[in-house]
């Protein structure tokens, strides 16, 4: 791990997000370090997701700070720093391996300069062609993404991200559509992605996923923050609170 | 199962009636009547006669068989000749190539307005809009219409013919395209947004990647329908078959008409046929 001196590649402060009436998420906190996986754990509809797609700028947030390389962004802004990986993958599958990575690029391309899939420019495939490297998958360059395999793809994804230049990774359930080989295989390149100097948050339905290939475990109730401990010292009782049914809660949100 | 194993019987529920409300019946009853409504106007309309169909036999068989007080030959035997079916081969490609060329010139046209009138690559209503009204101008005025506009304008001739198709190509594919392009997958579009792509470059990167096996699928099946449609074109004397078939039947030639019948038929079913396998392989 790095050490705790240096500023966070990541913070967050008092994030918050409504949708209508209904608070989704409430005052979050999260400083993320280069090196460092942090998984987001919680039952289904406790925010995870939503903190993801706040921070990528996909939905915009009603309060809070949110600082990335030291730069302050706002709400719905597109950050280059923030690179997303999704559970259903999203890659474009009548295309190659590499033009779907090349497209990571396109952030910082002008539309002329890669008009089509075929018109990348020559440096941009080269770099495409090392992130394929990266995840294992050179070899797979010009295959069309839908032939691959569901691990495969989520690499490629994950090259897609590499090729965007990002600092922060977030992973929102990258592993949940994938076999239990496929899924380790892909929880180990992101911790490598860590080791490399990327921040990578990755939101996981898995618990025994979180414990094995992450940093610190965060955990979230009913949009707040109700758990965040290095994966040492966090015990199952606190996991199995995180998803235990809260009638309560159920009955005031109907 | 455990059913067939012992020999009680599986336990049983009565089934509730369906619950059916007066209104529901009152709506049945007032659409029966006003269907039926239409059809006795149109019935009335239309002049339908079934004593006028038989009174008219004869004229149907001289039709079919021949006169023998007028020496007319009927459609049957038709006239299988070469001296026929050599030129009208040549007439099938004039057809054949107004479909084709028809199709192919209007996919810039479609391809623009499709662009412009899909939700996924459109974000300015007033431009959506105005993309939507052309395409349903141009769908809705027939290429039959078209023929008759580009007849005038050009004159006579398979040009006329191709301009009219066209026209009104560019209506239906922009819309069939643009509603492929509306129902492709979100998600590639959202993680390229994620990864900084402007709308320009979603659209060509995510969303027209995506649908081009349905594009190319739709165009096949334009072609097919505006083969058809030519041959409708040549009526308005843009030429092909359609032509002189028209001719055919207007110096009563009926035989001559026949063989020109069976040769669209065997186009029409080719194309068809031809088309449809070339989209199942697309669909695989």
């Amino acid at each position: 791990m790095t050490s705790l001196t240096t500023p966070p590649a990541l913070s967050v402060r008092g994030l918050t997000k409504r949708f209508g009436d209904r608070v989704v998420l409430e005052g979050f906190d999260l400083d993320v370090h280069a090196g460092e996986v942090v998984s987001l754990l919680g039952a289904n509809g406790s925010g995870k997701s939503t903190t993801l797609r706040c921070l990528s700028g996909l939905t915009k947030f009603d309060a809070g700070t949110v600082t990335v390389g030291g730069r302050d962004v706002h709400s719905g802004e597109h950050a280059p720093e923030f690179a997303m990986i999704f559970q259903k993958i999203y890659l474009v599958s009548e295309l190659s391996a590499l033009e779907n990575v090349c497209a990571g690029a396109l952030g910082r391309l002008s539309f002329w300069q890669a008009w089509m899939p075929r018109a990348f420019p020559a440096d941009v495939r080269e770099e495409a062609m090392a992130c394929l490297d990266r995840v294992g998958l050179a070899d797979r360059a010009h295959d069309r993404a839908g032939r691959l395999s569901g691990g495969q793809q989520q690499r490629t994804a994950v090259a897609r991200a590499l090729c965007q230049r990002a600092r922060v990774l977030l992973a929102d359930e990258p592993v949940s559509a994938l076999d239990p080989a496929a899924a380790e295989q892909v929880m180990r390149l992101l911790r490598s992605l860590a080791e490399d100097g990327m921040a990578v948050v990755t939101v996981l339905h898995q618990p025994d996923l979180a414990r094995r290939h992450c940093d610190r475990i965060v955990g979230l109730t009913a949009g707040r923050i109700t758990l965040d401990s290095a994966r040492a010292s966090v015990t199952d009782i606190e996991i199995d609170a995180l998803y235990a049914p809260d009638y309560a809660l159920e009955g005031g949100l109907a | 199962m455990s059913a067939t194993l012992d020999s009680t019987p599986a336990r049983r529920m009565p089934v509730p009636p369906r619950p059916r409300t007066a209104g529901s019946l009152v709506i049945t009853a007032v659409v029966i009547a006003v269907v039926v409504g239409l059809h006795v106007v149109a019935v009335h309309e239309t002049q339908f006669s079934l004593t006028e169909l038989i009174s008219g036999w004869h004229g149907m068989w001289s039709f079919l068989f021949g006169d023998p007080k007028t020496k007319t030959a009927g459609a049957f035997p038709p006239d299988l000749s070469w001296k026929i079916i050599g030129p009208a081969l040549g007439q099938c490609v004039v057809t054949f190539s107004m479909g084709l060329l028809g199709t192919t010139c209007s996919i810039p046209f479609a391809l623009g307005l499709a662009l412009l009138g899909a939700r996924t690559t459109s974000k300015n209503v007033v431009v959506y809009q105005i993309a939507r009204g052309l395409m349903s101008f141009f769908r809705s005025v027939p290429a039959f219409v078209w023929g008759l506009i580009f007849v005038t304008a050009v004159g006579l001739g398979p040009f006329a013919g191709v301009l009219a198709i066209v026209a009104h190509n560019m209506g239906v594919m922009g819309k069939l395209w643009s509603e492929a392009m509306e129902e492709a997958d979100q998600g590639p579009i959202e993680a390229l947004r994620s990864a900084g792509a402007s709308a320009a470059q979603t659209a060509t990167h995510a969303v027209l990647p995506s649908v081009i096996p349905e594009f190319t699928s739709l165009f096949l099946y334009r072609v097919d329908v505006n083969v058809r449609d030519s041959l409708t074109l040549g009526v308005i004397g843009a030429g092909g078959i359609g032509f002189v078939l028209t001719n055919a039947i207007q110096n009563f030639q009926f035989n001559v008409m026949m063989t020109y019948v069976l040769m669209v038929m065997v186009m029409v079913i080719a194309l068809d046929l031809l088309s449809a396998w070339l989209r199942g392989r697309i669909a695989r």
